[in-house]
């Protein structure tokens, strides 16, 4: 289960991108298919997508795509008349709907600080020179990971057991202090500590555990086996889930449980598969009489 | 590239085809396969390994034939106390039960994690 949901989260939770550029005027040094390419990539805010219809099943447009139950439509016109470079950026598109718009710009406006700021300017599409000018139209669909990485909500998932540290008590207290320093040093993530007062070593963050046995070798060095014994819970896992931003990470995990849910539920047996067989009940009956 | 198969055929069933169809085995009883349209190893590992609960399931295992056929195969053999079946459809409600209960945690717990302006 657990990597079914890594799975989907990865490839399957939907979110919305640009799949369809009509450009009007392009005089810049990039060509079409590349700016095409470019917009495909900015991620959108796709808190909507789970309600949205994929335009491949919508039947309010005939499938062409271009309704506002499966599509959101952007326009960008940038003309540049000043000796000084000008940025296309995805602050320059223009959404038809306020719900659906590039990550960057949407967090800039809660900031409320715009794009003023020097290190915030959104993402840069293409840059003009004079006399340059990019005029498109720009149609944004439901699509998820699988159709194309554009439409993957998260830049990495991973997970792992959930560590059960367990130290051996008395032969611990059987360490000075000094060689519990080296030991609890010898972990490269800070999975130990020791007890300022008592002098006793406790676990203080099990999860930056990376399962490197390096304490384990540590303690064999020292003449001391068993002091610690590391197991992974084979049913708790820990997930660590990187959103693009599309979708919150919290959020791309409950809409991976909900699309693992509807993949389940379109695997049920069908009706008449059912009927089918029990005409073969008899039959079965038969064989197992016999 | 001309004969590259469209990136939509992965996951969209194709029209009049069954998403799920049942073979039972002819020569042994109680042992059946499932093929299933347009799944891969996310949908059969799952399901696969939710039948290795069930104490009537003597074998369950899957298969995705070839990656450019998109569509696995689930074979099951249980004792004569339940069915293929019967197993299956048991497996998918048990994972269905499971999921709703991971879901209502989950949020639980994200709401009360919750901080205005998260990411």
């Amino acid at each position: 289960m657990a990597n079914a949901l890594r799975r989907i989260m990865l490839s399957e939770v939907p979110t919305i991108a640009i799949d369809l550029v009509e450009i009007e005027v392009n005089s810049t040094v990039l060509n079409d298919e590349f700016i095409a390419h470019r917009l495909g990539l900015i991620p959108l805010v796709s808190d909507r997508a789970m309600d949205m219809r994929f335009s491949r099943d919508c039947d309010a447009c005939d499938g062409d795509g271009q309704c506002v139950h499966c599509s959101v439509e952007f326009q960008l016109s940038v003309r540049c008349d000043e000796d000084q470079t000008v940025d296309v950026t995805s602050a320059d598109l223009i959404s038809s709907d306020p719900m659906v718009v590039p990550v960057d710009v949407a967090l800039a406006a809660a900031r409320t600080e715009g794009f003023d700021s020097a290190e915030n300017k959104g993402i840069i599409i293409v840059k003009l020179r004079r006399g340059q000018e990019l005029r498109l139209r720009a149609i944004a669909r439901k699509g998820i990971g699988k159709d194309h990485a554009k439409w993957s909500p998260a830049a990495t998932v991973t997970y792992m057991y959930e560590p059960d540290i367990y130290i051996n008590e008395d032969m611990m207290g059987s360490l000075t202090l000094e060689e519990k320093i080296s030991w609890v040093e010898s972990s490269p993530t800070k999975v130990f500590d020791i007890d300022p007062d008592t002098h006793q070593v406790k676990v203080v963050d099990a999860e930056a555990y990376t399962y490197d046995d390096e304490v384990i070798k540590k303690a064999e060095a020292m003449g001391k086996p068993g002091l610690v014994e590391i197991t992974g819970r084979e049913d708790s896992f820990i997930f660590t889930v990187e959103s693009t931003g599309a979708v919150k990470a919290s959020q791309i995990v409950i809409n991976a449980i909900e699309v693992l849910k509807q993949k389940l539920d379109a695997v049920r047996l069908s009706e008449d598969t059912v009927e089918a067989d029990e005409q073969f009940g008899e039959l079965g009956a038969h064989m197992r009489g016999g | 590239m001309t004969n590259a198969p469209q990136r939509y055929e992965r996951f969209v069933l194709p029209e009049g085809t069954k998403k799920v169809s049942y073979e039972r085995d002819t020569k042994i009883i109680n042992a059946a396969s499932f093929v299933i349209e347009r799944e891969d190893h996310t949908v059969g590992n799952v399901v696969r390994m939710q039948l290795h609960r069930d104490a009537n399931v003597l074998f369950a295992g899957y298969k995705l034939p070839h990656p450019l056929q998109y569509k696995i195969i689930v074979r099951i053999h249980t004792t004569s106390q339940s069915s293929p079946m019967q197993a299956y459809n048991q497996a998918i409600n048990d994972l269905d039960k499971e999921l709703n209960h991971l879901k209502s945690a989950f949020e639980a717990q994200v709401e009360m994690m919750k901080q205005p302006g998260d990411y």
